[in-house]
């Protein structure tokens, strides 16, 4: 019974929130666009003929920085910067006496953002294989699926830490520039710009245990059928989920507590 | 920049001396605006710190099988980062922060007391803001353009340093225009924040050598968004390979966005002052 | 008497709205075809405005009188007629005009947020070419004017609305314009506070001959700082003349309580010709044209036996409600 009501509420968020989204077209439009980074780095890294010494051929390193371009698109995590914005224009106080976690809201205007944002990268992939026919290819429905729980995976690892970070903004008015300092790491380690295996010994060594490599690398190289460990890659982005899921609680319990304390 | 021709939109002749003192009181304001936010700040030197040593350490693996990228060295492509980083430097510290605060402007309608100061508008509005932790950033591009004289061998003397004060002022100007016309276009439409991201993944090119491109794209940022002219040929002049014909163009480049940023500007606000309400 | 400063000839402003269908559709056929039509928010407007005057505007939203206001000021290019203000064409905003002219809105703020007001003030001088010492002189005259000092030297971010409202007069003043144009200046201020803004606006007035042009929602403003007003409705002036006349005109009725000491003299007044509006028992409400009321008084005494007797002015708020509610009203 309860579980359903959850459910109805879930959906009825998506739905406003899907249509909401819609509102953004344009502007969802152009962050699709401007997740095309993976694209250029392709370019130097195959103009250069700098995948020879890895032994990845030209056609397998172009779908890893397609599948890259897809994980980053469907793993853009924003709520930071609403949650900030929402607690300056004094949003969150009609929020916290809802019976509905706030960050359910922001998860469903994620996935409603992710659904508007398809059509989009579908775009830019077709463009994508205009110009190099040759990587075209279609995963076989195995893959496909896990590579798509992966994806979701590494979405909700990155909507975990960015909720945490979120939180503090009850202690301090900004706390997008802790995100944008994390933002850092998580572009040159996740495999955005450049493979893992391209990395040193000396980085590849400890890399895989932060969870920067299970965001892009590990679902990249799983959608486009580059060598991976597909059993550990999985565990590793659950343990995350695992070890994230209740600091995030701890926090958001903390922050509400001083909130409603400051009874601002 | 964009404010030093005469004839000015509704203010007749500009005096020097009264804008260097409005000027000091933006640093003035801006800076004890920012310090009320310490923690913050550090932050922001900490992120300007990775980011280069990610973008270095980006660098290095592509050059650990190979000697050099699209014709450039390792020692040479550092040249290119650490213009790159002044350059991002530079946006981090004025020209993202006047962004926002247009935006803001147009938002909740205040653009109105700034069109009815007896200042140029265009100046008040690109330069009222600033961010002092983007002043790190252009520190460490100096510090490491320093390390790549050393380590490159390079002579200074004095037609190289104004060569190379000459460009980069113009790509200074480039970036400023490019800027300002995204800032521009808030006034009609109010979100743009989208816009600076895609300007943003653009110029992001500008931290390798256009020559490792493929040649399309090498001409996609030349000609639609100027990267090339941005940090590429300063970074040649630093080496002493630029052409003479490359820097004129450059130079005349730099007075094409420059006025036409202007230009657009002064479209913006008749469209502004006639149609909104 | 004194010149007109301001000198409006058969303003008009049309604006072009362009209409789009919902949907995706829409939007497609939107992009390669316009269908824009014009608007004329205002007809054919002409006034003029001596110095040193104040002059409310008045009309319900939307009916044009921030236009009007924006116009005056130069923010907003005018389609036809003619703007004179201090002799300057508004729109060309030269400096020596935007140094005489300023613009206060309610709940807009051109303070800046994290820093006390003092900083925008010497900012807003400097921009206003006004040195130093000029600048001291006249912060401390104006907060001696508003009565506020300290506030000064607190982020604006933790000052109260109506403090906030004092530091923006202030910033708005420092160069000591001649023209004001205040759109809904007490906007969201409690009694208090508007009570105090319109006090100084007064002085201000009293003390520097300056013009004023204000817009207000809030009717108090008008009725006790204006004795012009000019009523806008739909674009057009529905009139432009003394306040008072204005509500001479709009209420010719004054409304009279009766209390008789019996109810039979109550029932004995009810059918001696009067209009009653309102009968409870022994209290009647009688009205009574303006014109008439002394005589009417005088009958009521002598004939009745009176307990007590008020005489009602009907509330100004009321009477100017109707201008701004009802759009077909004849003057």
């Amino acid at each position: 019974m309860i579980s359903n009501l959850f459910k109805s509420k879930i959906f009825t968020l998506l739905k406003v929130q899907y249509s909401n989204m819609m509102e953004y077209r344009v502007e969802i439009a152009l962050w699709a666009i401007s997740g095309i980074i993976p694209f250029f780095m392709l370019n130097i890294w195959t103009n250069n003929n700098l995948n020879e010494s890895l032994n990845i051929s030209d056609v397998m390193l172009s779908r890893y920085f397609l599948c890259a371009f897809f994980v980053r698109q469907f793993s853009v995590v924003w709520v930071v910067f609403s949650f900030e914005e929402d607690s300056i224009l004094g949003k969150v106080s009609p929020y916290l006496i809802q019976p509905l976690n706030p960050f359910l809201r922001y998860f469903a205007q994620h996935i409603a953002e992710q659904i508007t944002r398809f059509p989009f990268a579908l775009i830019i992939a077709f463009f994508f294989f205009i110009f190099n026919p040759e990587s075209l290819w279609i995963p076989n429905i195995g893959t496909l699926f896990l590579s798509i729980i992966a994806t979701f995976f590494s979405f909700l690892i990155q909507f975990l830490i960015q909720s945490i970070i979120a939180c503090l903004c009850f202690w301090t008015e900004k706390a997008s520039s802790v995100e944008r300092l994390l933002f850092i790491p998580t572009l040159f380690l996740s495999g955005l710009l450049a493979p893992v295996v391209s990395f040193p010994e000396y980085v590849k060594s400890w890399i895989y245990l932060t969870p920067f490599p299970y965001l892009i690398d590990f679902p990249a190289n799983l959608l486009s059928g580059n060598a991976t460990n597909i059993n550990g890659g999985l565990s590793m982005q659950i343990l995350w989920i695992i070890l994230l899921f209740p600091i995030f609680k701890k926090v958001w319990a903390l922050g509400t507590r001083k909130y409603t304390a400051m009874g601002s | 920049m964009g404010f030093g021709n005469k004839k000015i939109y509704g203010h007749g002749i500009m005096n020097p001396r009264k804008y260097l003192r409005v000027y000091t009181k933006f640093l003035h304001t801006s800076l004890a605006s920012e310090l009320e936010y310490k923690t913050n700040i550090l932050i922001d030197l900490i992120t300007s710190i990775l980011s280069l040593i990610g973008s270095i350490f980006l660098l290095s693996i592509f050059f650990q099988n190979n000697k050099s990228i699209g014709g450039w060295e390792f020692e040479q492509a550092l040249i290119i980062q650490g213009i790159y980083t002044i350059l991002n430097g530079i946006t981090n510290t004025w020209f993202n922060p006047n962004l926002t605060e247009i935006v803001k402007h147009i938002r909740e309608g205040t653009l109105d007391f700034v069109l009815l100061k007896p200042i140029d508008s265009q100046f008040y509005i690109s330069l009222k803001k600033i961010t002092p932790s983007g002043f790190l950033e252009i520190l460490l591009g100096f510090c490491l353009l320093l390390y790549c004289i050393k380590i490159n061998q390079i002579t200074i003397n004095f037609s190289f340093l104004t060569l190379f004060l000459i460009t980069i002022i113009c790509s200074i100007c480039i970036l400023y225009s490019l800027w300002f016309f995204i800032s521009t276009t808030t006034i009609w439409f109010v979100k743009t924040w989208n816009a600076t991201e895609v300007l943003r993944s653009f110029l992001y090119i500008g931290r390798f050598p256009l020559n490792s491109f493929t040649f399309s794209l090498q001409i996609f940022f030349s000609v639609f968004i100027p990267i090339a002219f941005i940090t590429t040929i300063p970074s040649e002049v630093f080496l002493g390979l630029s052409q003479f014909w490359k820097i004129m163009l450059e130079v005349f480049v730099t007075i094409v966005f420059l006025f036409s940023s202007r230009k657009f500007w002064l479209f913006a606000l008749k469209f502004y002052s006639s149609a909104s309400s | 008497m004194s010149k007109n400063i301001i000198d409006v000839k058969n303003l008009s402003k049309s604006f072009y709205i362009s209409s789009k269908e919902p949907g995706l559709k829409g939007t497609i056929k939107h992009f390669f075809r316009r269908k824009s039509t014009s608007l004329k928010v205002i007809k054919n407007v002409s006034f003029e405005i001596k110095e040193g005057e104040i002059v409310g505007f008045l009309g319900a939203n939307g009916a044009g009188k921030t236009t009007i206001l924006k116009m005056l000021c130069g923010l907003i290019y005018p389609s036809e007629g003619s703007i004179l203000v201090s002799g300057y064409l508004p729109f060309k905003r030269k400096e020596n005009f935007l140094k005489k002219i300023t613009l206060i809105m309610g709940q807009k703020q051109q303070l800046i947020w994290d820093l006390p007001p003092i900083e925008s003030l010497y900012l807003n001088a400097s921009i206003y070419d006004i040195d130093k010492f000029e600048a001291k002189r006249r912060i401390k005259k104006l907060s001696e004017m508003l009565e506020i000092s300290d506030e000064l030297f607190i982020p604006v971010r933790k000052l109260s609305l109506g403090q906030r409202m004092k530091s923006e007069l202030m910033a708005a003043l420092i160069h000591e314009p001649n023209i004001l144009f205040l759109d809904e200046p007490t906007l969201g201020l409690d009694i208090n506070a508007q009570r105090n803004l319109r006090k100084f606006l007064e002085k201000y007035n009293k003390e520097t001959n300056a013009t004023i042009c204000l817009t207000s929602h809030y009717m108090k403003d008008i009725t006790s700082l204006c004795k012009r007003v000019i009523c806008v409705q739909n674009g057009s002036i529905s009139y432009d003349g003394k306040l008072d006349q204005l509500l001479k005109k709009l209420s010719p009725v004054k409304e009279i309580l009766v209390v008789c000491r019996s109810e039979e003299d109550a029932k004995r007044l009810e059918t001696s010709g009067f209009s009653i509006k309102n009968k409870a028992k022994n209290e009647i409400t009688i009205q009574i044209k303006n014109d008439s009321i002394t005589s009417s008084l005088r009958t009521i005494i002598n004939n009745f036996d009176i307990e007590d007797l008020y005489v009602n002015e009907p509330p100004i708020d009321e009477i100017i409600g109707k201008v701004l509610i009802k759009n077909d009203y004849d003057f």
